[in-house]
């Protein structure tokens, strides 16, 4: 006897056939929703309106799109960098915190994770207004004598943005900490080290996929966000995800906006790729060790 | 060899022909045939990685053959799925369905087989009789203990009459005592109920104690098939030799006829000592510890050794004895009536001549 | 406690109303008399509400959002589901693919997507239709649906399927009356989490959107874009509701299938 048949079963183990059948319909979905039209996209990048390059020279070259490629970087390190400070602390106290006060945190954690993007998005919409409630409080406090401007610039972008991406750091953070065994805390308490020194030598570089991790997520996020930008956002200064939909939208150059998608995905696919020992999405999901 | 057949045959009889799994370059099943008899109660004993699991798993379909046929009652199953088998199963951690309650549990195979609702409840009650669980069908399966749940296991698997009922070590995860009250309620099952039973295990004395034949499996291979007390008394090769019961091993030279202790004191073997043919050479002879005796040192025809260890251990006292060479030889010897001995005396050892068994060197 | 812990408890605490403070002060504004958006409130009145539910534009929104990502929960369970059983329960090389594939909507930005879909589908006339929607919806939030579905399957001992197809079940009956029950609660879980992910989806609305066909984040974007009103207040406020609703609903079942995963443990 040699190996089962494609439809027959391995004693206890499923036959490959039903195996196929059941992951059949999420093969189709991929490959009719995402597949092939993002193959037909970036084939129309390098195929319109006969097999060339130019499109994708004209991001390189021109340097109006070299400089929204640049701010767009720019903006999403920023972002990742104030989730960092902003989540790391947050995640630390929930992992050591027990009870009630720990449903309490991850609850205000979880909250805006689940609110939709365009309340949050338009919260600070209403925030960063003229007559605002921050200007206000700004001229109140007499930090200011005349309201800033601040809706429409690249700051609200960057804090609304930290705003909405930053409960994504939090978990992937919470979760490497949460794994890291009790005992090493012990043994560095032994061996003579107070609680900071531990936590830095210890904790934090056990925690580090975690948090590079995390970090990875919400900067490859803010690279591609489009809401906030496009809500937010200055019009001169404007990120890439906007830019894209100008180009396809507006001016109805698809085959550039496709280039210009063809340069994102490939920037993101290549840093995701080179971080993916990082990218354990299970562990960040809340899934098990 | 006649077997003791049960007093009902309900039982199939299930035939293993060369049987093969392969994992791999692993063979987890090597070769292995075995026909057991209708109503009989079978053993498959061995230590981990035996593959005694895996046979067990062939018969009931969980895992497929890479070789060889699986014949139940004259069909040949092995490429039968396994819920189309026929057969109970008990697993090694019970294995209930947690969110049934225990009477659902028991019911289920009935449920499988169309059985209408009113009668499913009437058989499964009757099911949990049998096991000694009347009345806790309305209970879920985490409010029982252990024992209990191992019962509900039991009764799940007969409910419906089965001929063959397969058992994977079921009773390892249970303590010492709740074991040998499961081993006697399985035993009363097996004869009320006359189906046959493949029961795998570790433990040789559950083994002895349960079946009316064991097979001892070693790497994938059958090593014996026999009746525990042919086993005991006669175990076919070194391996079972000292796989079941304690066993004495003492190296001898073997010129064809008697075999020479390493101190010189020659043995002469009847026949029946070698139950297969030992080429002239280095050898091993076997004896049971409770078979050996000792006597004052230097009587004829004992073995001269020291005692190096007295252990009382209630009923039986254990002596650790060293031969010239440093070989051990260990005696038990009741406690009662026991003359006294302490270690550093020298005795002379002996047994009855067919207490005696010869192996080739390194056939374990 | 000691100053250490304080400090870390402060910054958090301020962390935490960074995060919550701008929801928290939007939402009195939805039953402010005064049209512009005011900190503190000015009065009370429902009017915005009934702006919501009196405008047929909103409603209309509304109910395609929700059909979308109903429709959009039960696509992503079931077929969520399937892939992760057999995902689970040994697919070989098949899993290694799937995992690849399934992590690929995560990896790529959504915006990516969105274009990519809205060239696609017009060829396909499948733009701005509740299938379209529903299709790309179920892919975005397939990931999350599986590694729920996936933590509660992979604590469910296999044996137990084993000992119901010794007892006679197939192994589509052991799955339907065995493990589906005891995975219930997380294949519910996941759903929800599709319902909230493609009943706030922005990015894939705002591209795929005709003139009619709209969906609530795409109208909202609309707004809140040309002349922010208050009623996108009124809105949020019934947004965070219905958040809270679906982050309890999910709470809840998380206690029901630890409960269940406990009696497993002691049997």
């Amino acid at each position: 006897m040699s190996a089962p048949g494609f439809f027959e079963a391995d004693g206890r183990t499923m036959s490959r056939g039903t195996v196929l059948m059941l992951m059949g319909p999420f093969f189709a979905l991929v490959i009719f929703v995402f597949l092939y039209p993002l193959g037909n996209l970036l084939s129309i990048s390098v195929l319109e309106p006969q097999p060339t390059l130019e499109h994708y020279q004209r991001v390189v070259e021109n340097p109006v799109y070299g400089r929204v490629l640049f701010r767009t970087l720019q903006i999403a390190l920023l972002v990742g960098v104030l989730s960092l400070a902003l989540s790391l602390p947050v995640a630390v106290l929930m992992a050591n915190s027990r009870g009630p006060k720990a449903v309490f945190l991850t609850a205000c954690i979880l909250l805006p994770f689940w609110s939709s993007v365009l309340v949050r998005t338009a919260a600070w919409a209403i925030l960063l207004q003229r007559n605002g409630i921050i200007n206000q409080s700004l001229q109140f406090v007499g930090i200011t004598d005349e309201p800033m401007t601040l809706l429409y610039t690249q700051g609200a972008v960057v804090i609304a943005m930290t705003h909405v991406l930053m409960p994504f750091m939090v978990l992937p953070i919470y979760g490497a900490l949460r794994n890291i065994p009790a005992d090493y805390g012990r043994a560095a308490a032994i061996c003579g080290a107070g609680p900071l020194r531990s936590f830095w030598e210890v904790t934090l570089p056990l925690a580090m996929p975690g948090i590079l991790g995390g970090f990875i997520l919400v900067f490859l996020t803010a690279l591609g966000y489009f809401i906030t930008p496009a809500l937010l956002g200055s019009p001169q200064e404007i990120m890439i995800a906007t830019l894209i939909s100008q180009q396809m939208r507006e001016n109805l150059d698809w085959p550039f906006a496709a280039a210009l998608v063809g340069v994102l995905t490939l920037i993101v696919t290549v840093i995701t790729l080179a971080f993916s020992k990082v990218f354990r999405f299970d562990r960040m999901m809340g899934g098990r060790a | 060899m006649p077997r003791e057949a049960s007093p009902q045959t309900n039982g199939a009889s299930i035939d293993i022909r060369a049987l093969e799994k392969r994992f791999g370059n692993v063979r987890a099943v090597d070769d292995v045939s075995l026909t057991i008899d209708a109503g009989e109660f079978v053993a498959l004993l061995g230590p981990s990685g035996s593959g005694k699991s895996t046979v067990l798993m062939s018969i009931a379909g969980f895992e497929r053959p890479s070789a060889g046929h699986i014949i139940i009652d004259g069909e040949d199953c092995t490429r039968l799925p396994p819920h189309k088998r026929n057969i109970g199963m008990v697993f090694q951690h019970y294995t209930l369905f947690p969110h049934l309650s225990v009477a659902d549990n028991v019911a289920f195979p009935l449920k499988m087989r169309g059985v209408p609702k009113a009668e499913r409840r009437r058989q499964a009650e009757a099911a949990l009789e049998t096991v000694r669980l009347a009345g806790y069908g309305d209970r879920m399966p985490k409010q029982l203990s252990g024992g209990q749940q191992q019962r509900v296991a039991l009764a799940r698997a007969i409910v419906y009459r089965p001929r063959v009922l397969l058992m994977d070590e079921p009773l390892s995860a249970l303590d010492k005592n709740l074991r040998e009250e499961m081993q006697l309620e399985i035993k009363r099952l097996h004869s009320e109920l006359g189906l046959t039973v493949v029961f795998v295990t570790h433990d040789q004395g559950e083994a002895l104690t349960m079946a009316d034949r064991i097979a001892i499996l070693k790497a994938g291979k059958l090593q014996q098939v026999s009746p525990a007390r042919e086993l005991y008394e006669r175990p076919s090769n070194l391996f079972s030799a000292g796989f079941i019961g304690e066993m004495n091993m003492l190296p001898v030279d073997w010129d064809g006829n008697r075999a020479r202790l390493v101190e010189g004191e020659e043995i002469v073997l009847p026949d029946e000592a070698r139950l297969a043919p030992v080429k002239p050479g280095r050898a091993v002879l076997a004896v049971r510890p409770e078979r050996m005796s000792y006597t004052q040192a230097g009587t004829a025809g004992t073995w001269a050794a020291t005692v190096r260890d007295v252990v009382y251990a209630g009923a039986g006292t254990l002596l650790i004895t060293t031969l010239a060479d440093g070989t051990e030889v260990r005696l038990r010897i009741p406690s009662a009536g026991l003359q006294p001995v302490s270690p550093g005396d020298r005795v002379g050892l002996s047994c009855p001549p067919d207490a005696l068994l010869l192996y080739p060197q390194g056939d374990a | 406690m000691n100053p250490r812990s304080l400090l870390l408890n402060a910054y958090v605490y301020a962390v935490l109303v960074f995060i919550l403070l701008p929801i928290l002060v939007i939402l009195p504004m939805s039953i402010s008399e005064s049209n512009y958006l005011t900190f503190p409130p000015e009065g009370f009145t429902l009017s915005w509400f009934q702006a919501y539910f009196g405008d047929e534009r909103w409603m209309e929104a509304t109910w395609f959002s929700v059909r979308i990502a109903v429709l959009t929960a039960i696509a992503t369970a079931v077929i969520g589901t399937m892939a992760t059983y057999a995902l689970v329960r040994g697919a070989g090389s098949m899993g290694t693919l799937f995992q690849a594939l399934l992590i690929g909507p995560i990896v790529v930005p959504h915006i990516a997507l969105a274009v990519a879909l809205y060239l696609f589908f017009q060829s396909t006339g499948l733009s701005g239709t509740t299938l379209g929607y529903v299709m790309a919806h179920s892919l975005i939030a397939m990931p999350f649906t599986v590694f729920t579905v996936a933590a509660a399957l992979s604590s469910v001992d296999p044996a137990l399927e084993d000992a119901a197809m010794s007892c006679g079940a197939s192994r589509f009956t052991a799955f339907r009356l065995i493990t589906l029950p005891m995975i219930m609660p997380n294949v519910v879980s996941g759903g929800l989490f599709a319902f909230i992910i493609s009943f706030d989806e922005p990015v894939i609305a705002f591209f795929l959107a005709g003139i009619r066909d709209k969906t609530l984040p795409r109208m909202m974007f609309d707004d809140i874009e040309q002349n922010l009103t208050p009623v996108i207040p009124a809105i949020a406020v019934l947004l965070t509701l219905l958040s809270i609703a679906v982050l309890i609903g999910a709470g809840l079942l998380k206690r029901m299938a630890d409960r269940r995963a406990a009696g497993v443990q002691e049997s």
